[in-house]
């Protein structure tokens, strides 16, 4: 029943020249960006090279294990606002063709209907998870000097954590959607989300800091740690902190379950 | 008869405005069933109710005398105000999609694109269809799940007469395969020429239903000329005259109840006078959709 209903999402989905053009970039664009990190680090070396000082690309190990797994991680969750934004608009087409209206006067319920658009959802977070593995899998037996599988498989348990993470900016997007209706607007929302949430912890900054972590875009931040700062010799969380990963998972249920809320009190 | 629909106080307020107001009817099978109104009567919140898009505020429904699930919705065939589809899917993507929703067989496809007459466009995208081919996609999708009810809210709206035409000719064929359809409209010459029973809304309130036979029955009125210059004169001796109007060179008589055309006819010949021109005239109903629009909001102002 469940495949039904993705089946469902996905023929609305795959004769739209829209998705495929989005979701080609986001991927295309994941792939390119994750695997080209090399050539980046050529290209610095040699603008080095040009003021006189060297860098040794080497002592930056950016694609060998078990660094490549948390590098590639963080960096794709920066993508994700591509994803999200193709989910809205996925979302609020049903709005604005009045598609929704016909889909549950054809027989799918209200909640089959959700169903059918979080299905894509999971779809789409498990594509980029699948994708991501690959690359990391490829290019770390590529440039690691050093392979065992204790290195290898170091760090793997932030992959479950990565499709945490895109599963949560689409249910974020849909909900989003499901609330406002109008592509432009919700477009605007949800990459404005960040900034907003920003403005508000900084006001509360001093009077009760502990409460900042529970913010739904700083939870989803605090998820996996900026992995960077150990190339300048510092210190980076590399274990997964249960709090935080309940903090997102608990925001997810809760953008999923408003968005069926919403859904089965309006009219359609 | 088994009844298809049962409507139990049914009401629908938005905010203040109270779209539909404690309707209560019935639709049994086979029958194709009118529902008339001016435009914001509540005929279309009506549908939506039954079609579960729109959360009513009181009352309840039963569809073939069961609680209303979204399953037998896939058994209902169903196109409210205007067809709605996926402007960049192709019809025959459409209908995919829609049997997929439905759990129809997809080889009942082409059946309903050959009923409709859709066949050489169907792989032409649905923003490229002309106002009538969609109309005409829009019944195709209700006939999809192969559904023994059918709903269909204002099927003609914006055709040109040949569209309207080939529309009815299409709901008459599907009727007479003893599906039962509910039709929403305001233009009340269609429902005469295809319902067998109709109801009436205004502002949310059911101000009448019956079958549509019943439409003509009261006063008869004769439309009456003879070659004879007095014949008006003559008429005043009738006992069965209520009233006479002159209209296009004709005499037109309203008679006293009881009275038929019979009576006035031997009533002239007994005065020797043969009637050049008599014609009985049934009222239709738009004649009656206004009587009881009109007598309604007379009784409201008492």
């Amino acid at each position: 029943m469940l495949l039904h209903l993705l089946r469902i999402d996905l023929k609305k989905m795959t004769g739209y020249r829209t998705f495929w053009v989005v979701c080609g970039l986001y991927f295309l664009t994941l792939g390119v960006t994750s695997a080209s990190g090399m050539e980046f680090l050529k290209w610095l070396a040699r603008t080095f090279e040009d003021f006189g000082s060297k860098l040794n690309i080497n002592r930056v190990p950016l694609y060998h294990f078990p660094d490549v797994w948390l590098n590639l991680i963080w960096c794709s969750g920066l993508l994700k606002i591509v994803l999200g934004v193709m989910v809205v608009i996925s979302v609020t087409n049903e709005y604005s063709y009045r598609t929704i209206r016909q889909n549950i006067i054809d027989g799918l319920s209200r909640g089959q209907f959700l169903t059918s658009k979080i299905l894509t959802n999971v779809l789409l977070s498990l594509l980029s998870l699948v994708l991501i593995t690959v690359i990391g899998l490829v290019t770390g037996l590529i440039y690691s000097p050093v392979l065992t599988f204790d290195r290898i498989i170091t760090d793997t348990e932030f992959l479950p954590l990565y499709f945490l993470e895109v599963f949560f900016f689409l249910s974020y997007a849909m909900m989003l959607g499901i609330l406002i209706n109008r592509a432009g607007l919700t477009i605007i929302v949800l990459l404005l989300s960040r900034v907003i949430e920003a403005v508000i912890t900084s006001h509360i900054d001093d009077q009760v800091p502990w409460l900042i972590k529970f913010f739904p875009m700083q939870s989803i931040w605090n998820l996996i740690p900026w992995p960077f700062p150990r190339y300048a010799f510092q210190e980076i969380q590399d274990w997964i902190d249960p709090l935080s990963v309940a903090i997102v998972l608990g925001w997810t249920l809760l953008f999923n379950w408003l968005s069926y809320l919403k859904l089965k009190r309006s009219d359609i | 008869m088994e009844n298809v629909l049962t409507i139990r106080n049914l009401t629908k307020r938005f905010g203040r405005l109270c779209a539909v107001n404690n309707l209560s009817l019935t639709v049994d099978r086979g029958q194709v069933f009118g529902m008339l109104g001016p435009n914001g009567s509540g005929k279309t919140t009506t549908l939506g109710m039954l079609m579960g898009v729109i959360n009513p505020t009181a009352g309840e429904y039963l569809w073939l005398g069961e609680k209303p699930t979204h399953h037998i919705r896939k058994k209902i065939g169903a196109v409210l105000e205007h067809p709605i589809f996926y402007p960049y899917l192709t019809g025959r993507q459409n209908l995919e999609l829609m049997a997929m929703i439905k759990e129809a067989p997809a080889s009942n496809i082409r059946r309903v694109l050959d009923l409709v007459e859709l066949t050489g466009r169907e792989n032409d995208k649905y923003r490229t269809y002309s106002l009538g081919m969609k109309q005409r996609l829009a019944i195709a999708s209700a006939m999809l799940g192969d559904p023994a009810i059918l709903i269909l809210d204002e099927p003609t709206n914006g055709l040109d007469p040949m569209g309207i035409a080939e529309i009815r000719r299409l709901i008459q064929r599907i009727a007479s395969d003893g599906k039962t359809i509910i039709l929403a409209s305001h233009l009340l010459d269609e429902v005469q020429k295809v319902c067998t029973h109709f109801a009436v809304l205004k502002k949310g309130n059911l101000i009448h239903s019956g079958p549509i036979d019943d439409v003509g029955k009261g006063a008869e009125v004769v439309e009456v000329s003879a070659d004879v210059s007095d014949l008006d004169r003559l008429l005043d001796a009738f006992p069965g005259l209520q009233a006479v109007n002159r209209q296009n060179g004709c005499l037109s008589v309203t008679l006293k109840d009881g009275f038929r055309s019979q009576d006035l006819n031997r009533f002239l010949f007994e005065k020797g006078v043969v009637a050049s021109h008599l014609v009985t005239k049934k009222k239709n109903l738009e004649q009656q959709f206004l009587e009881i629009l009109g007598t309604h909001s007379e009784s409201k102002t008492l």
